[in-house]
């Protein structure tokens, strides 16, 4: 196998991130990885920004939400 | 507008034309759910002799109420504020109900949800929003929405500081520096990192071609990276010089 280079591995590594490459691509950008620090570093900061941006993003919705829109749905369904 | 609307479109009736669905495998552990309280069923069963159709609201309650955290924290980063996110929900899924007939089972139902709440969200309240950049954001340059995306460039072994940084910041960190990213950037990175979507359900959600997300989501990701080792800087913790927003050409 030949290294893809950094070139490919940085242009792709956002689909890769996003499991969006196909099988194939995929494994060269892993490969390449595995001998570049650079484009291991890079990829290694895309799945911290990731994890953080999940982390922040959790919410529990307010329970008179729930409330209200049960109610509202019962009340659709009757009107009918 | 129009086009927008019709995809929502609620008739009584389920002669409508089924609102597009991209129709992925759907996804067994969360189309479960099973949030459903016995008393909810119960109720829907006593029901039953009575209008005639209350299975329906059953199955709805059963598989698209358990949605409602996620759909909850989508309107959050869509509205910035509790009071909209909580009418953008309401108001979701009584038109999500309202058109249940016309879902088809086994698709995608939060897709289908997201796309209901987005399009929601689109008609009633970014007008109200007042964002001077909406219909043009994705042909703005960089040096336009402050330089943050020009700024990648640092070698290997700062990357590993600016991870260990980011890793770090507290979640209101993060939550203040996704209120600046552009609407649309923003939402296309929260439907592919927190929601897991693939490119073609965020271009189903969004209308916008598979192209157009792949951009969003790129600048919006970088725009966030630049605006997180601002932050993180301004803290003292120690980011590479080049990474953060400010030290780029305006």
């Amino acid at each position: 196998m030949t290294d893809c280079g950094c070139d490919k591995a940085k242009a792709e590594l956002e689909e890769f991130l996003h499991d969006e490459l196909c099988r194939e691509d995929a494994a060269d950008i892993r490969e390449h990885m595995a001998t570049c620090a650079d484009c291991s570093g890079e990829h290694k900061v895309g799945i911290v920004l990731t994890e953080a941006v999940q982390r922040a993003c959790k919410e529990t919705a307010p329970e008179d939400l729930r409330s209200t829109v049960l109610a509202r749905i019962r009340d659709l369904q009757a009107s009918h | 507008m129009a086009e927008l609307e019709s995809a929502v479109m609620i008739t009584p009736e389920g002669d409508e034309p089924t609102p597009a669905t991209s129709a992925t495998a759907p996804d067994p552990v969360e189309a479960g759910g099973g949030v459903a309280e016995a008393t909810v069923e119960a109720v829907a069963a006593v029901e039953a002799s009575d209008e005639g159709e209350p299975d329906l609201r059953a199955l709805f309650e059963e598989q698209a109420l358990p949605f409602m955290d996620q759909l909850y924290a989508a309107a959050m980063r869509m509205t910035r504020n509790p009071a909209d996110a909580s009418d953008l929900v309401q108001e979701t899924f009584v038109k999500a109900f309202a058109a249940f007939r016309q879902f088809q089972q086994g698709t995608n139902l939060k897709a289908w949800l997201y796309r209901i709440q987005t399009n929601t969200f689109i008609n009633t309240y970014r007008k109200k929003q007042r964002d001077p950049y909406q219909g043009t954001i994705d042909e703005l340059e960089d040096w336009q929405m402050g330089g943050a995306e020009s700024a990648t460039r640092t070698s290997g072994s700062t990357r590993s500081a600016e991870a260990e940084a980011i890793d770090h910041l507290p979640d209101s960190a993060v939550k203040d520096a996704l209120q600046k990213v552009p609407e649309d950037f923003r939402m296309a990175v929260y439907f592919a990192d927190v929601e897991g979507f693939s490119y073609q359900e965020i271009a189903d959600i969004m209308k916008t071609p598979v192209g157009t997300v792949m951009s969003r989501l790129h600048r919006g990701r970088r725009l966030l990276r630049g605006l997180l080792a601002d932050y993180a800087r301004d803290r003292g913790i120690a980011v590479p010089a080049g990474t953060t927003s400010k030290g780029s050409t305006k």
